[in-house]
């Protein structure tokens, strides 16, 4: 490797020093506050090193890794999420039995793999990613024991298991076929006349992937694992987790031009529509707004694979736009949730946020956003998502999902509004119980993601020139 | 300054942002001074604009600012881009300079009100939305900017909801106007299906060359014209005016009267080349603006309630706007409106000093012999209620009124002119009946509080303006881009001109014979039995909302209660119940096991495998 080569992977080099560094700190200094700095100044510096990364790219650093535009973007995309992540928890946390310096080091390394699978182009690097950032998880989902939190955790762990077994075999058997584990070779190959074994192999490799983006029938442990895990940690599941496995899906079917093969297009436009239908449906009735926003987060995977399907550049685009905006309004709306929550119990049932429009206005005004953001109300991101993603998949004439996102998007608004007007509702009786003061670095959070939400709503040009040059890399 | 165009908008906005973030924590002076100071300094931009406009005139006639570009699909793009011609520098100045008077005069008005940060908050955003709506280049960006002058017109007639009465009049404006805008839309999209486009000059070239008297070009001026009528409180939308008169003075003077009613000629005039390849929607303009200028006038005359005859008198000075666009003399209706500002402004700011005075008080009733006790708030009503009038050549409404009279004649035909003169008589009789009855005869209440120099200074301000706006050359201005009237003066126009002239003079003398000293012939009349009748009839604004609750209201409720299982609604319940079948269907399978979640995967697996390897 040359030093442009380290120059060009910094971002991930920075998070693993980041992670050292606060493990061997963490035995000196336990303190909360330290802690959390050091890995917020960690996604800072990563950040930051985003930019001599840039000058470096494009560049294929080992057989691993493509640092390129569209990994940079991601990785950005990913660090931001994993700060604001870390900001939502830092008050979170505040006042919680145990130990919180190593919560701030699991996410580190949680967010070290979700990079990671951002600039990956071969199985190798694939898995490792992967496995780096679902280890973390389970760690992270029962950081704070408790019957929920250990039921969680030990359901992530086990059906993940199952689905990188799919993973690693569906791997091995795309390696028998074709003899390489590289995008870009797979893709040469492919070509060539394939066999059922590459079919086999690709299909389990759906599998473990539906599975970690909650895609339906894949996505039944998500509103159990969202609701036993702490709320940022939930957002960070629905968001960086999500995301990462999302973007290298992406770049795979990009690079390997899978889309291209019917079956494979059947199923994942399954895929998609059973995402949209469970997860809205689901969700409907539910009482709690941890379990809704899981499964609201289903039925956004649903909306973003039209945009994979519909593919090349403004697919892609599309594609971006829309995880962007999603990070937006679901972080937001856990990170509503993390504020509002007590150190005993989490503020997590609909009637309990009645009435908290006259209590805390600014905050129902943040939480309203975000979920009028995720429903797709004009002048908020959310729009301006589904409206690309609508245009891109017009513009391949697949109108079957298109109709698909629009009647879904119609059903969606009545659980996010039934929230809404719970929040403006006048209390119940003595429902108005003292609130938890506000965390401050949860509320800067809090208010920088709605000003982030309406200026993507309102001004998306910025975002979009640097969502065109990463999908010019394909 | 065209670089800077977007600060227009952009400082009231900062403006009412800054407002709404520090809330109650400043003090009262600093929240006027944040209010009405960056209306000023916005108005002083439009001032710069316009200076450097009429220095330079840009060769097309008119400067696009691009600001950026919202949406771009390919096939369909909207963006946000400012305009500024003669009509939208014309509007903009006289909303800016309008607003900010009214600002400082309200600085006095609304002081002890508890919600005076809120107040100047909501009308900074008001201005905010207006100037949007007449700087836009984009039909998008305008409409952005006509909801939120709705918005804040909603929230500033409510702005005491603790009244139930006032949250009632709120809404009703609200649902009343939402009938024309929801046209305003269908109008757009319309326009955006047809041309790709909602940039209004593409827009217009586009229907100019393709709509050449096609019925599409019919079916976008009716949507447009739907989307005006219900914000102008033309008839038959107008029945939500009145009811407005529940926000506080200032409000009534910026919204319900000077600026946000005049939208709807506004957004005719702007898209003036739709109506012009539409002949007969341009009769219908005018034939309901004659409609609603007679209907409000009549009813003006019977008010008790000092403000809600202002809200008539706004009626049928915008109902003289719309005969204008009717008749093609698209010049004359923003002449109109620009003198129209500044009159009915001044009207409803020195009603407003009037009612402060005598502590609330509404009813002329119990006014009277005020002229010398409220010598301010006397001579300057009489200053606005002279150019409301159109007393000749020393106001300045005789100069746009006898425009419009003048262009009714020549492209209208004698019937719209008459319906014109009948409305300037009885809008002159009502006009001095108000003077009469508030400020001469018997004294009434007693006053209690005296006019203070904030409120001073706007209203003697606006008195110079209703008095000598009519010197500005606002019509010849306005010709690069609004056509002048084709049609030529028919035989007779001069007698026509002098008798629009005399017609006010004659409408204050009947006014005096009837109200000033004895009102004998009057109460005569008024308490006579027929006489009764048509004074409830014509005070109710004839009686629209008795015949719309029977007309609309009632039979919709009758038949949302008779069709509440019938046929129609089976799709929409059989919807609902179909959720509701799958939602407890899928919730099953969320069964908190564990075996079942993995059960589940490998069912996927099963299918995703069978898929790829057997298709």
């Amino acid at each position: 490797m040359s030093i442009a080569d380290f120059i060009a992977v910094l971002p991930i080099l920075v998070l693993t020093i980041a992670a050292v560094a606060a493990t061997v700190l963490a035995a000196f200094r336990t303190g909360h506050a330290f802690n959390a700095a050091l890995a917020a100044c960690g996604f800072v510096l990563a950040l930051a090193s985003l930019a001599p990364a840039s000058k470096a790219a494009p560049r294929a650093v080992t057989a691993l890794f493509s640092v390129d535009a569209y990994s940079l973007f991601f990785t950005g995309l990913l660090l931001g999420a994993a700060l604001a992540v870390t900001l939502l928890s830092y008050g979170y946390n505040a006042g919680r039995e145990g130990g919180l310096a190593e919560f701030y080091i699991v996410l580190i390394i949680g967010t070290l793999g979700a990079i990671v699978l951002a600039s990956s182009v071969h199985f190798a690097s694939f898995f490792l990613g992967l496995e780096i950032l679902g280890v973390s998880l389970y760690v992270l989902i029962a950081y704070f024991l408790g019957p929920h939190a250990n039921e969680a955790s030990i359901k992530y762990l086990i059906l993940a298991g199952v689905a990188s077994s799919f993973l690693v075999f569906g791997m091995a058997l795309v390696y028998t076929e074709l003899g390489t584990m590289e995008f870009s070779r797979i893709a040469m190959r492919a070509g060539a006349g394939a066999g059922p074994l590459l079919f086999a192999g690709l299909a389990m490799i759906t599998v473990a992937a539906g599975f970690k983006l909650a895609a339906a029938p894949f996505h039944m442990w998500a509103p159990d694992v969202y609701e036993g895990a702490p709320a940022p940690v939930g957002a960070f599941l629905a968001s960086v987790s999500k995301g990462a496995v999302a973007v290298i899906i992406l770049r795979y079917f990009l690079q390997t031009g899978s889309f291209a093969i019917g079956p494979f297009f059947t199923v994942f436009t399954a895929i998609a529509v059973a995402s949209m239908f469970a997860g809205n449906i689901l969700a409907l009735f539910q009482k709690s707004v941890k379990r809704t926003l899981a499964y609201s987060s289903v039925a956004h995977i649903g909306y973003i694979l039209v945009a994979f399907l519909a593919g090349g550049r403004p697919g892609t685009v599309a594609a971006g736009y829309y995880l962007a905006a999603y990070f937006v309004s679901i972080i937001g709306a856990f990170g509503a949730v993390a504020l509002l929550s007590g150190k005993e119990k989490e503020l997590d049932s609909i009637t309990e946020y009645r009435g908290l429009a006259w209590q805390r206005p600014w905050l129902a005004g943040a939480f309203t956003a975000m979920l009028l953001s995720l429903a797709g109300m004009p002048l908020t991101a959310g729009f301006l998502g589904k409206l690309f993603v609508a245009g891109a998949g017009v513009g391949e004439d697949l109108w079957f999902l298109v109709i698909a996102l629009v009647v879904n998007s119609a059903i969606s608004v009545y659980y996010y509004l039934r929230i809404i007007i719970a929040l403006f509702s006048p209390a119940y009786g003595e429902a108005a119980a003292p609130l938890p003061g506000l965390p401050l670095a949860g509320s800067v959070a809090l208010g920088t993601l709605t000003l982030l939400l309406v200026f993507l709503g309102v001004y998306p040009a910025p975002l979009l020139s640097l969502l065109e040059k990463a999908a010019a890399v394909f | 300054m065209k670089e800077f165009l977007w600060l227009i908008p952009a400082l009231p906005l900062a403006g009412s942002i800054l407002l709404a973030a520090l809330g109650r924590s400043i003090p009262a002076r600093v929240s006027a001074a944040i209010g009405g100071g960056t209306v000023g300094l916005s108005a002083l931009a439009v001032l710069a604009a316009g200076v450097d406009f009429m220095s330079a005139p840009p060769p097309e006639g008119f400067h696009v600012q691009g600001l950026w570009t919202w949406v771009d699909l390919g096939w369909f793009r909207a963006g946000a881009a400012l305009r500024l011609d003669a009509l939208s520098l014309t509007m903009a100045a006289v909303v800016t300079f309008t607003a900010f008077l009214i600002l400082v005069y309200s600085a006095e008005f609304m002081e002890g009100d508890e919600g005076y940060s809120r107040f100047f908050a909501y009308m900074d955003l008001f201005v905010a939305a207006m100037l949007v709506l007449v700087l836009a280049d984009d039909l998008l960006f305008l409409y952005l900017g006509w909801e939120g002058v709705g918005l804040c017109s909603y929230l500033l007639i409510g702005f005491w909801y603790r009244e139930a009465n006032n949250g009632y009049a709120a809404r009703k404006a609200f649902i009343m106007t939402r009938a024309g805008d929801t046209a305003f839309v269908i109008g757009i999209i319309l326009l955006a299906a047809s041309f790709g486009t909602l940039d209004i000059t593409a827009v217009m070239e586009g229907a100019a060359s393709e709509w050449q008297g096609g019925r599409l070009a019919a079916a976008a001026a009716l949507l447009v014209l739907a989307g005006a009528l219900g914000k102008s409180a033309q008839a038959p939308l107008q029945t939500w005016l009145p009811d407005a008169m529940a926000g506080p003075t200032p409000v009534s003077a910026l919204i319900h009267a000077a600026t946000m009613v005049a939208a709807g000629v506004y957004i005719i005039a702007r898209t003036h080349v739709l109506f012009a390849l539409a002949p007969w929607v341009m009769d219908l303009v005018a034939a309901l603006g004659a409609a609603t200028l007679l209907i409000s006038a009549f009813s003006a005359l019977v008010q008790h309630d000092l403000k809600r005859s202002l809200a008539y008198s706004t009626m049928g000075q915008v109902g003289f706007m719309f005969l204008a666009l009717g008749v093609g003399s698209w010049q004359a209706a923003i002449f109109h409106f620009m003198t129209h500002a500044f009159f009915k402004a001044l009207l409803f700011l020195s009603a407003g000093a009037v009612i402060i005075s005598l502590g609330g008080e509404h009813d002329m009733r119990r006014m009277g012999g005020l002229r010398s006790r409220l010598p301010l708030a006397f001579w300057t009503f009489l200053a606005g209620a002279a150019s409301l009038s159109a007393l000749p050549l020393v106001t300045a409404g005789y100069y746009s009124k006898d425009l419009i009279l003048e262009g009714a004649l020549a492209g209208g035909g004698t019937l719209l002119w008459g319906a014109g003169i009948i409305g300037a008589f009885v809008t002159a009789l009502y006009a001095f009946r108000m003077v009469f009855l508030v400020f001469f005869g018997e004294a009434g209440a007693d006053v209690k509080r005296r006019t203070g120099l904030k409120a001073a200074l706007p209203l003697v301000a606006l008195s110079a303006l209703s008095l000598l706006a009519g010197f500005f050359g606002v019509p010849s201005f306005l010709e690069a881009v609004l056509p002048a009237s084709q049609a030529a003066p028919p035989v007779g126009h001069r007698w026509a001109g002098i008798l629009s002239s005399l017609v006010p003079l004659l409408g204050a003398a009947a006014a005096c014979l009837l109200y000033l000293g004895k009102r004998g012939i009057v109460e005569r009349l008024a308490g006579s039995g027929p006489g009764a009748v048509l004074h409830r009839f014509l005070g109710s604004g004839w009686g629209f909302d008795w015949l719309y609750e029977r007309l609309f209201v009632r039979p919709y409720q009758l038949a949302a209660r008779a069709g509440r299982a019938d046929i129609i609604d089976a799709p929409y319940a059989g919807a609902v119940r179909l959720a509701e079948r799958l939602n407890g269907l899928l919730v099953k399978t969320q069964s908190g096991q564990v075996r079942r979640y993995a059960a589940g995967m490998a069912l996927g697996a099963l299918l995703a495998l069978g898929a790829m390897v057997f298709i």
